[in-house]
């Protein structure tokens, strides 16, 4: 177990995730993952850290549910998503924030239906959708892009449409792949205040990122990945800027 | 609750909407497909339908004579209509004259009395006229019931057209037979080009398929507005084919009623009922949700 002691900053406060000796292998005798266990409660804010191919993106899509372990367990939100049939994954999806590294936004959906989309697939009322979905565009300075297609958005825009979708439903786990690569530093910390926020109000962050700075800044909890092997877990060491 | 299935029905008939107007190509082939094949079904059910009317009126119109011998007493050809009234099948007798059968001979041969002239008495027989109950318009109940009074004392002969009637029968039977195949084979031909035609949308849009799993959506929320979109393309094939065959019906007819009144004597073809119209264009709207649901099968929904 390469838990390397550290208690999580919200210890007693109710894991959100749990994961277990947890390895994954693509192909034989070669481990994306291996023997990595952690722990994340409520409102408790991570970075997810390591060189690319670390294994950052197959941790997280196994969180949330994209991918199956092939050995240990990882327990979201409750849920062994191990054992987790087919049709119980998108309800626990609808409880996971994602921004992922591409974007993965609609092109043929303007701003706000992309945004709205993670409100349309839990069925919130059209009034109350429309509100949450101002709020939040107008919370990442979108609200006057709303009718455009995320085309016609620079790439900024794009990633922030993209959080803004995450966001949007308040999930209990949110899982940022690279959330701010394509920002400039005031936007960054614009974005990571939106995220930490999210944090305060009780969600649990994952954020992976190579900015060093951003760390830095932040000082919160650092995991490090290296080959697939979990490398590092520091504690927070001030609280958030 | 009520809400959210509500919203949930909003944000369904919105996509289905889009992806309507999204995918106007393969939108027109799958409606184009449907109409052409509904169109191809709706006239052997046309055609159908217009030899079973034929046969109803014929049946309606249907006589059995029972030529009666010529010397047969007064009292005699009463007891022999009460048993031939008695006879299974039969709902009414009517008692034609030597006199009455000359003047529907006249009747009917105007401008041909010459086939008259020169016979000194009238050469036609008196006959009593079977009218049968409606299900016993049938080649079998009519042998059935020569059987049962052919052999009474009195009748000379019976005239009917048993021949006609069995091998127009079996003609319908023949047809409808056929017609169902044919209708069946086209059916399935239809639902497969469909199933393709829509595979390639879903296929256009996977990406959104592949986002919309990813936020939560589960199989059902993604497949509904791709049924919903089968079903307006369904039922807008259906009408259409349903206009063109309206529409053919209406041009071929002045063009053939020569031939057509030749052939079908009084009964002039008319269109299908607004029943069987309603039918064929459920077909089209079921032709659209199956053909959605195989290309959903086809491809990969995930959970």
């Amino acid at each position: 177990m390469k838990h390397l002691g550290v208690e999580p900053a919200h210890a007693g406060a109710g894991a959100m995730v749990r994961l277990f000796h947890v390895s994954k292998s693509y192909l034989a005798g070669s481990w994306a993952l291996r023997d990595v266990s952690l722990e994340l409660g409520k409102g408790e804010f991570v970075f997810l850290t390591g060189p690319s191919g670390a294994g950052k993106t197959t941790l997280m899509r196994m969180i949330f549910a994209d991918e199956r372990p092939s050995e240990g367990q990882i327990i979201v939100l409750g849920r062994n998503v191990s054992r987790l049939s087919p049709s119980a994954v998108p309800a626990l999806r609808r409880r996971i924030g994602v921004v992922f590294q591409d974007f993965k936004l609609l092109p043929r959906r303007t701003v706000e239906e992309n945004v709205g989309l993670a409100l349309d697939v839990v069925g919130t009322p059209p009034r109350e959708r429309r509100a949450r979905v101002f709020a939040m565009l107008k919370r990442v300075g979108l609200q006057h892009r709303r009718y455009h297609h995320p085309l016609s958005l620079s790439g900024g825009e794009q990633q922030r449409l993209a959080i803004a979708r995450a966001l949007v439903n308040d999930p209990e786990v949110l899982l940022a792949d690279e959330p701010t690569g394509n920002l400039d530093p005031d936007l960054t910390l614009e974005i990571m205040d939106l995220i930490a926020d999210a944090a305060a109000r009780g969600t649990a962050v994952f954020v992976a990122t190579h900015d060093h700075g951003l760390i830095e800044r932040y000082g919160r909890r650092v995991v490090r990945l290296e080959a697939g092997e979990l490398a590092e877990d520091t504690p927070i060491r001030r609280p958030m800027l | 609750m009520n809400q959210r299935w509500f919203a949930r029905l909003r944000y369904f008939l919105r996509t289905a909407w889009s992806g309507l107007r999204e995918s106007p190509v393969t939108g027109s082939v799958s409606v184009l497909t449907i109409a052409l094949c509904l169109l191809l079904v709706g006239s052997f059910a046309l055609l159908v339908a217009n030899m079973e009317r034929i046969l109803d009126r014929f049946g309606e119109e249907f006589r059995v004579s029972a030529y009666l011998e010529d010397d047969l007493a007064e009292a005699d050809l009463a007891m022999l209509r009460e048993r031939v009234a008695a006879a299974p099948g039969v709902d009414r007798v009517d008692l034609v004259t030597k006199e009455a059968a000359l003047e529907r001979f006249r009747a009917s041969h105007i401008g041909r009395a010459a086939l008259l002239e020169g016979l000194e008495e009238n050469p036609l027989p008196a006959s009593l006229e079977l009218v049968l109950a409606p299900e016993h318009r049938n080649a079998a109940a009519l042998e059935r019931l020569v059987g049962a009074v052919g052999g009474l004392p009195g009748i000379a002969e019976f005239g009917y057209g048993a021949d006609w009637v069995s091998g127009y029968h079996g003609a319908v039977t023949l047809v409808r037979g056929v017609a169902m195949v044919i209708g069946a084979v086209l059916v399935l031909a239809t639902l497969l080009i469909v199933t393709n035609t829509i595979r390639l949308a879903v296929y256009a849009r996977r990406d959104e398929v592949s986002i919309l799993r990813l936020v939560g959506g589960s199989r059902t929320f993604i497949a509904i507005p791709y049924l919903l979109e089968g079903a307006v393309q369904g039922l807008l094939g259906g009408l259409l084919g349903l206009a063109l065959l309206v529409t053919l019906f209406h041009l071929a007819l002045p063009v053939f009623s020569g031939s057509l009144e030749l052939l079908l004597g009084y009964v002039s073809p008319s269109f299908l009922e607004l029943r069987a119209c309603a039918g064929l264009v459920s077909v089209g709207a079921g032709l659209g949700v199956l053909g959605s649901a195989a290309a959903l099968g086809q491809g990969r929904l995930g959970g």
